[in-house]
């Protein structure tokens, strides 16, 4: 950024939507403010309603339905640092966003640099990496319950090309089950991550990469030093989006695993429902919501802030 | 991206491909394959001669329909005005809406349960569809306000002389433009409203007011895990939101790429 005065002789270097014009000019003249008010009132209103009423909920020892709730502080809050299934959850979490985050991170950057060579049949592989994202996991469940079967496709194919020691029941063992999880949320939500990269790509000025290629670099330098550079903005989105994903993990663990075997894929949101819906300790459910909020919040901050940082290296 | 000279490295680039697509194309045969096993086109009759299937669809629907137009109407006006016009302490409320993005759903199940029974509004759609409708919105503003940015300004200008007022500028001159970022938000509306999960399972009890994504678990309860009649079922499920997207593709990418690449 510049301090320069823009002065009428040079070109307005912001963006076209911050020009001084009439229509921002004028003395309030033209007020915005009905035009965002309604979706604000609305969000705001049940969003912020929704966290003060979980806050309070919070400091309650309380199923829910009965007209005594006892007001316990933050006794919830001590009890979730002792509760070894709520630091398993944490665990889970983090590993899987690690993980997912890195995969499709490689299959969407890798897949999009390929559409954007001379391939053939592009728009039918791009439908089929995308389709994933747009069914529900609610409908993907039964499919995947019997698709890593004992009897399943998954273990017909190791059979069929001799790794027979690798076929078992994936989902009934407490080692495999959040390996399946994660797959799955990969399966799902790469066609996004290609997606993005593909149009990130598409904005790299041609002759960069031209330029790269007389200098003699290959494929892959040329990949790694000129494309991926220019793809970090996508890829810090991509990193916020999948951390507050990862923090929200639900439908998955919930329909796939139940949480199980024995608690190896719990996630804050499968223990925040099996607390606060099937077992009425609303109060201590809400106590966790809160922390759950906490970490998104702080995360997304984290994430923006070393963004910001590197780019001003 | 990759720059192929060869014969030989070009089909290798193409075998590649193939090999990185083939495992999202399986889970999708198994699908279709379960949802024909047995007795074939004959498990997806049963499954709409239940009567619930119709009825789940209509639900989800109307379900959909509603938080489709609740997120339009909402991010179309409010992101005109974060993008246009002069508004005192925009980005204030502007965050505010953005800090929403993190919120997961499970932390409004209590509130929002409490709230509801009190209104009598618990077990209609009415309580999945706002909660869902405030949850999708932020989102479609943030991409709604970045396409709106990369209107020129001048173009709204020129009309200002011509006498518009802001309203008939916004549906005359601004509206038309929108058309791939309206078409990104509907489709992605459109996925989040049909396929969601955990507030129906919550909020909707009765089995004539359940929407498609708890039918996997009405046929386990029915039909003590009839597999064919539950992948029946889901591919049923699967169409709609796979049709809207290959019908808008283009159109889709191409707003969604506008709305978040910044």
């Amino acid at each position: 950024m510049t301090t320069k005065s823009t002065t009428a002789a040079e070109p307005v270097r912001t963006r076209p939507g911050r020009h001084p014009s009439p229509t921002t000019r004028g003395r309030n003249r033209l007020n915005g403010l009905p035009w965002i008010l309604p979706a604000f009132v609305f969000v705001a209103g049940l969003i912020y309603y929704s966290v003060g009423y979980t806050v309070y909920i919070s400091t309650l020892d309380w199923d829910g339905l009965s007209p005594t709730a006892v007001a316990v502080g933050l006794g919830n809050y001590t009890d979730m640092l002792a509760d070894p299934v709520f630091w398993a959850s944490l665990r889970h979490t983090a590993v899987f966003w690690a993980v997912t985050f890195v995969v499709q991170t490689f299959l969407g950057f890798t897949l999009a640099a390929i559409m954007h060579s001379r391939v053939r049949l592009a728009t039918l592989h791009k439908v089929i990496i995308f389709i994933p994202t747009v069914l529900a996991p609610a409908t993907m469940a039964p499919v995947f319950r019997l698709f890593f079967a004992d009897d399943g496709m998954v273990n017909n194919i190791l059979r069929a090309v001799g790794l027979d020691a690798l076929a078992h029941p994936w989902l009934a063992d407490a080692g495999t089950a959040l390996t399946v999880i994660m797959m799955i949320t990969i399966w799902q939500w790469t066609g996004l991550w290609f997606i993005l990269y593909y149009a990130a790509m598409s904005q790299i000025e041609p002759e960069i990469i031209e330029a790269a290629r007389l200098d003699r670099a290959g494929n892959i330098r040329t990949l790694w030093y000129v494309v991926w550079p220019a793809c970090r903005g996508t890829t810090v989105s991509l990193a916020m989006l999948s951390f507050i994903g990862a923090l929200k993990t639900f439908d998955v663990p919930y329909l796939v695993t139940t949480g199980g075997p024995y608690h190896s894929t719990e996630f804050l949101g499968t223990y925040i429902y099996r607390q606060g819906i099937r077992q009425a300790h609303i109060g201590y459910a809400a106590s966790i919501s809160i922390v759950l909020l906490v970490l998104a919040i702080a995360g997304a901050i984290i994430i923006g802030r070393a963004n910001r940082r590197r780019a001003g290296e | 991206m990759f720059e192929v000279r060869h014969r030989g490295s070009r089909m290798l680039l193409q075998l590649v491909l193939a090999l990185m697509t083939l495992p999202f194309l399986l889970p999708l045969v198994e699908m279709v394959k379960g949802a024909f096993a047995g007795v074939g086109f004959q498990n997806f009759v049963v499954v709409w001669q239940t009567g619930v299937v119709p009825t789940f669809f209509k639900n989800s629907i109307l379900l959909s329909m509603s938080v489709i137009a609740l997120v339009y109407v909402g991010s179309m006006t409010a992101a005109f005005g974060f993008s246009k016009l002069r508004i005192r302490g925009k980005e204030i409320y502007f965050w505010m809406m953005i800090v929403a993005l993190t919120l997961p759903e499970v932390i409004l199940l209590s509130p929002l349960f409490v709230t509801f029974t009190k209104l009598q509004m618990y077990d209609t759609l009415f309580a999945v569809i706002l909660p869902l409708a405030a949850l999708q919105l932020p989102f479609a503003i943030l991409l709604a306000r970045n396409f709106y940015d990369g209107i020129p300004s001048e173009l709204m200008d020129a009309s200002r002389i011509d006498g518009a007022n802001v309203p008939q500028l916004f549906w005359h001159v601004i509206l038309p433009l929108t058309r791939p970022i309206a078409s990104a938000i509907v489709v992605l509306t459109l996925i989040n409203a049909w396929n969601s999960y955990l507030l129906p399972l919550v909020f909707l009890q009765d089995r004539s007011n359940q929407v498609v994504t708890l039918l996997p678990q009405f046929f386990i309860g029915q039909y003590s895990n009839d597999q064919t009649k539950i992948l029946a079922a889901a591919v049923m499920t699967a169409i709609p939101t796979t049709l809207a997207y290959v019908l808008m593709q283009k159109n889709f990418e191409r707003g969604l790429s506008a709305g978040a690449l910044k």
